[in-house]
């Protein structure tokens, strides 16, 4: 209980002062400190919260759309900049001729390409997977490279002096020890590949989060607005945390507890299979 | 000796002469490939317009009609302003609150839900408030750059070893002392590549928020172009971005360089052998 508490005051502090700022706000707002015109009171923005997630729901909708393309886009472009990556990692002259080209696409801001991209693309959802794409290309591209290309030498020596084949310097070896810097790389490209999306729809679109806000906005419809914002960041979040549990699952080696979940799972199933062939130990006929 | 050296010069010059050769090679093959494919039909060239097109096109922008110069020029400023002011404000505010622990506490959060929101959105909301001239295009790019060297300062301070920041305290140092000698020194590493990923994402932040709603600047040029399927001459506004891109990037990365000179051998002997001189030169020729 006393363990509960001790845990419990920290939130109740930050609370209290998340308290403490938006009575601030109110406030200011009803001082006129603040133009409630452009900074609405933080009560009508969760009104429209209230409004767009209850009453009317019409945000699921927008929101779906998002996500959809975000996360297309971040297929298309992940898968891309994966395979380019692995290709220019095992051969050196692909990575010659294919890098200027890399680096041109990540110089050239891939936002400026929205226009470009609708007028190929068209107004519906594949204009706006393409954008996504473009923009979040880069970041997988780049980190899976340099992470495939920068292995410790001395375990590299030692694979070589083990006799390990190519193949096997390249899936023991070069991939668990880029995975953890790929990882971070597809976690910069989700959010990339949202406001890549995003910024499609606030181009031409009929639906979407993006769409949504450039109205609320336009009509100067601010809370309604900051509550689409805020649905935005949320969209960020779970697409975010999305990966960050992928991450989890796949870098297994990372956090103490998972590695021994795995250890333990993975001991069991060597026992099964020890106790299915007697005296002759499995899984270990590669070596000899 | 000097025969050896200057064979292996020449040697070295040709290979990259070489390699360049065939990169250009591999390029015009490109390019000829692309012509080609239109002309015959396989391309639509109203959706990939002709190279050759484009390069009339830079021509006709840039010379004939001149009428990239002032939207370049606007975008420009735009940038410029935006990232000077965005990240000295980012610096100046994490400095801020790295210094107070409590202070970094309660903000933790605010910063981790404005990081998941894509900044770019805020878009809208800002030409609503700002109005439609340059001032809320700067005003966006402001905010785009704010975080990236916000975050970064605010790691690199925390990020200082407490052995180090002990060592200073035994050794008597005030705040200010402690903080221009080590705490700044050491996050300067961080705060640059923030700056780095700052400015990289300031151009993209100008041309969106001209995109939403604008009457000047590239982002409206490539739009108007576009809209008319005028692709050769939006290829053009495209490449300028990529080229002032490449420079931005080049000119961030000697900043770098300048900035954390202690990060390659040969810039700090250079610096070492400056500050070696100037420290002679203010103690009299004794030694």
């Amino acid at each position: 209980m006393g363990h509960l508490a001790i845990r419990l005051v920290p939130v109740i502090k930050h609370l209290l002062v998340f308290a403490g700022l938006i009575a601030l706000w109110e406030l200011a707002a009803a001082t006129g400190v603040i133009d409630v015109i452009l900074l609405p009171e933080p009560h009508k923005i969760a009104a429209s919260i209230w409004e767009l997630y209850v009453e009317n729901r019409t945000i699921y909708r927008h929101f779906i759309i998002t996500f959809y393309e975000a996360f297309a886009g971040f297929l298309v472009g992940g898968v891309l900049g994966l395979a380019l990556a692995v290709g220019s990692s095992l051969n050196d002259s692909f990575r010659r001729y294919v890098s200027p080209y890399a680096i041109l696409l990540n110089v050239t801001p891939g936002l400026a390409l929205t226009p470009i991209v609708i007028a190929w693309f068209g107004f519906g959802y594949s204009s706006k997977i393409a954008l996504g794409a473009i923009v979040c290309f880069f970041p997988v591209f780049v980190n899976t490279l340099l992470a495939l290309t920068r292995t410790d030498e001395d375990t590299l020596e030692m694979f070589r002096s083990m006799g390990a084949s190519r193949a096997q310097v390249f899936w023991k070896l070069r991939v668990p020890a880029a995975l953890p810097m790929i990882f971070a790389g597809f976690k910069i490209a989700i959010t990339t590949a949202l406001v890549g999306a995003v910024v499609a729809e606030f181009s031409q679109a009929t639906a979407g989060i993006g769409v949504l806000m450039q109205r609320l906005s336009f009509s100067l419809n601010m809370s309604a607005a900051i509550a689409a914002l805020l649905s935005m960041s949320l969209l960020g979040l779970i697409l975010f945390s999305l990966i960050e549990i992928l991450d989890d699952r796949v870098v297994f080696w990372r956090r103490t507890e998972r590695m021994d979940a795995v250890g333990r799972r993975r001991r069991a199933r060597w026992s099964v299979t020890d106790a299915a062939t007697p005296g002759e130990p499995q899984g270990r006929k590669n070596l000899t | 000796m000097s025969d050896e050296g200057d064979l292996g010069a020449v040697a070295a010059k040709g290979r990259t002469r070489g390699i360049v050769a065939r990169h250009a090679g591999i390029l015009v093959a490109l390019v000829a490939a692309w012509e080609i494919s239109c002309r015959m039909g396989w391309l639509d060239p109203l959706f990939f317009p002709y190279p050759s097109a484009i390069l009339l096109g830079f021509w006709r922008l840039y010379i004939t009609q001149g009428n990239i110069w002032p939207h370049l020029g606007l975008t420009m400023l735009e940038v410029l302003v935006g990232f000077l002011a965005g990240s000295a404000l980012g610096i100046a505010l994490a400095v801020c609150v790295g210094m107070s622990d409590r202070l970094r506490r309660y903000l933790k959060p605010y910063v981790v839900v404005l990081e998941a929101t894509p900044r770019i959105a805020i878009g809208p909301v800002i030409i609503a408030a700002f109005g439609f001239g340059w001032t809320s295009k700067t005003a966006i790019v402001m905010l785009v750059c704010f975080f990236a060297p916000f975050v970064n300062t605010l790691n690199g301070i925390v990020g200082v070893e407490p052995e180090k920041q002990s060592m200073f305290r035994s050794m008597g140092a005030s705040k200010v002392q402690t903080f221009t000698k080590l705490l700044w020194p050491s996050a300067l590493p961080e705060i640059s590549a923030g700056l780095r990923l700052a400015m990289a994402s300031a151009l993209g932040g100008a041309l969106v928020a001209e995109f939403i709603a604008s009457n000047a600047g590239l982002g409206v040029l490539i739009t108007q172009y576009t809209g008319t399927l005028n692709m050769a001459s939006a290829f053009v506004c495209v490449l300028t971005l990529s080229a002032l891109g490449y420079f931005i990037f080049r000119g961030m990365e000697e900043l770098d360089r300048i900035v954390v000179f202690w990060s390659d051998g040969d810039r700090t002997d250079a610096m070492s052998r400056r500050r070696k001189a100037a420290w002679r030169a203010k103690m009299g020729t004794t030694s």
